[in-house]
């Protein structure tokens, strides 16, 4: 399998702070990684450092055989990544529609093109029947959905989601769960930084556990559940893995 | 769009087209074409300002620069070289493009607030620089524009009703440049960059390409408006054409009327320029304040009551009596 991303020894200080200290990982064609760790860890700095948000201070991001570093979020989106973000932030006054077409210009500048590609994303994640909502109005759940059509619609080879199912219910996370489920079988990458442990089981093949911003261990579902180091730093004692759709949620 | 136009657009752009062609013909009063020509001047001008601050929510209020650049353009190309203003509005409006260029580089490193002050002091500092150049661009003084008579070739008539409508036709250009942009691509774009920048890169936005080429055409129209302005008036300065009011109405009207919307400019310049020759028609000249006062009334109210702007006053009778209206306002897909 070719790598679809390549992370080496990324670094990023904010003052006094390493918020991300020589991160090192590699993500497979076609797999799902998790990225997980307590907050604070570098989760998300790390996907800011990706998608061109932050400049790394030493290290270098390697997708699809191309430097990203230095790159605009603009350009790494044109490159094929496309990110969600931890708290969703849809073009309030545009309808789903309109967020998601805008997506969608990107690949083509044509209006009904793009509607009609920004309609199967929309379609996808089950939002056809709010096509005409403003995206204010949307519920949490709905805007998160909205948010993954959108990054959809820029027709993207890898897919980082930040944090998609937190302040989500027991039904909600489920269907998030099915939901990158099927996105992993249409072929496309992704990287999903989570806390809800149910869904990380459920979704991915590969583990990545950050803590101070360091990598603290990686390997598949069962290696990092059994790892000292990530029950002293994230799980906790008292959590025991089960099988993938089981309850065990943190 | 705003929703009024929705049922039937073409229709009520037709008629409203007609009733404005018919207008100067109905009307001969003097003082009131002089008042139709400011409204479709500034709504004009409100218009090009809309397409940055308004969809892209890039608040300038700097906008005299590339007034008084078009202005001094076409001007000093007609004095000094004898060239027709035909070719010095075109030329005024390059040279604001050009102008936009660094000013836009500059101030698009700030956001929200700073980037308004940015704006406000590039055309003070464009004013300031023309107040110096007295020997090419006559200073504090100003100049007069030798007056031709009747010569359609050098932008001059004898009659209001030929600036009415070449007032009428830099309108029209204006909102059909809006149209077209707000149907496109590019409108999507703009409003997303004036949402959330940042969101608006993770799904591949240059939206620092997007607001410089927003603020080329925006630029662009507004110098037209300069040169209309000073062709029309016969007298230029550094205090008109480069004047802070110029920039603050170029907003104001827009944010009364609806901003981000195609026709916002237009209802807002119609209300505040009629509030304000009425005042002044009422208290003369010697009572200069009250102007200020009222439009600053005017501003709380529409800020206070309707914060998108008056326009959709308009359209919510519209859709209460139709409907139709409510049914196909949902077909837009750019409008919340």
């Amino acid at each position: 399998m070719a790598e679809a991303l390549v992370i080496r020894n990324l670094s990023k200080r904010f003052g006094g702070l390493r918020a991300v200290q020589d991160l090192s990982f590699a993500v497979q064609d076609g797999e799902t990684v998790a990225l997980i760790g307590p907050n604070g860890a570098g989760k998300t700095t790390s996907f800011n450092l990706i998608t061109g948000y932050y400049r790394p201070d030493t290290g270098s991001v390697f997708a699809f055989g191309r430097e990203l570093v230095g790159l605009r979020p603009h350009e790494i989106c044109g490159h094929g990544l496309a990110r969600t973000f931890q708290v969703a932030r849809p073009f309030g006054k545009m309808t789903v529609l309109a967020n998601v077409m805008t997506g969608a210009f990107l690949r083509n500048k044509n209006l009904d093109t793009a509607r009609s590609r920004a309609r199967t994303a929309i379609e996808f994640v089950g939002l056809s029947a709010k096509e005409h909502t403003p995206a204010r109005e949307l519920t949490t759940i709905d805007q998160r959905r909205l948010e993954m059509a959108r990054a959809l619609a820029t027709e993207p080879r890898l897919l980082l989601l930040d944090e998609v199912m937190a302040g989500l219910n027991h039904a909600e996370v489920d269907q998030a769960v099915a939901l990158i489920g099927k996105l992993s079988k249409r072929g496309l990458t992704i990287v999903i930084v989570e806390h809800v442990m149910r869904a990380i089981m459920a979704v991915a093949r590969h583990i990545v556990v950050l803590d101070h911003g360091q990598k603290i261990a990686e390997g598949g579902p069962k290696d990092i559940v059994a790892n000292q180091e990530v029950i002293r730093a994230y799980l906790g004692t008292g959590y025991r893995y089960e099988a993938p759709a089981g309850d065990a949620a943190c | 769009m705003t929703h009024i136009w929705k049922t039937r657009p073409w229709f009520w752009v037709a008629v409203l087209a007609a009733i404005a062609l018919v207008l100067p013909l109905v009307v001969s009063n003097p003082f009131a074409v002089d008042i139709f020509i400011r409204v479709l001047l500034f709504a004009f001008i409100g218009v090009a300002w809309n397409l940055m601050g308004g969809y892209a929510k890039q608040l300038s209020l700097g906008h005299a620069a590339y007034f008084g650049l078009g202005a001094y353009t076409s001007t000093i190309l007609l004095i000094r070289f004898g060239i027709s203003p035909w070719i010095g509005i075109i030329a005024g409006g390059v040279v604001a493009m050009l102008a936009s260029l660094p000013i836009g580089a500059l101030c698009f490193r700030l956001r929200g607030p700073y980037f308004a002050i940015a704006t406000i002091a590039t055309a003070q500092v464009l004013m300031l620089l023309f107040l110096k150049f007295r020997d090419f661009a006559w200073g504090a003084e100003g100049t007069t524009l030798p007056n031709l008579g009747d010569a359609p070739l050098m932008m001059q008539f004898d009659s209001k009703a030929a600036y009415y409508y070449l007032a009428l036709a830099l309108l029209a250009l204006g909102l059909a440049i809006t149209y077209r942009i707000e149907r496109s691509w590019m409108g999507f774009y703009l409003v997303a960059v004036g949402e959330d920048e940042d969101a608006a890169e993770a799904i591949g936005v240059d939206t620092t390409k997007i607001k410089r080429h927003i603020y080329l055409i925006s630029a662009f129209l507004t110098a037209l408006g300069g040169t209309f302005y000073i062709q029309y008036i016969y007298f230029i300065d550094p205090n008109t054409a480069f004047s802070f009011n110029i920039s603050v109405e170029a907003a104001l009207v827009s944010i009364v009327g609806g901003i981000g919307t195609l026709w916002g400019p237009v209802v807002g310049t119609i209300l505040l320029e009629a509030t304000s020759a009425l005042l002044q028609s009422w208290f003369g000249s010697g009572h200069g304040g009250v102007q200020l006062t009222v439009y600053s009334l005017i501003l709380v109210s529409v800020i206070l009551w309707r914060p998108s702007g008056l326009i959709g006053v308009f359209s919510d009778l519209y859709r209460r009596f139709t409907y139709a209206g409510a049914a196909r306002a949902k077909e837009v897909p750019l409008d919340g």
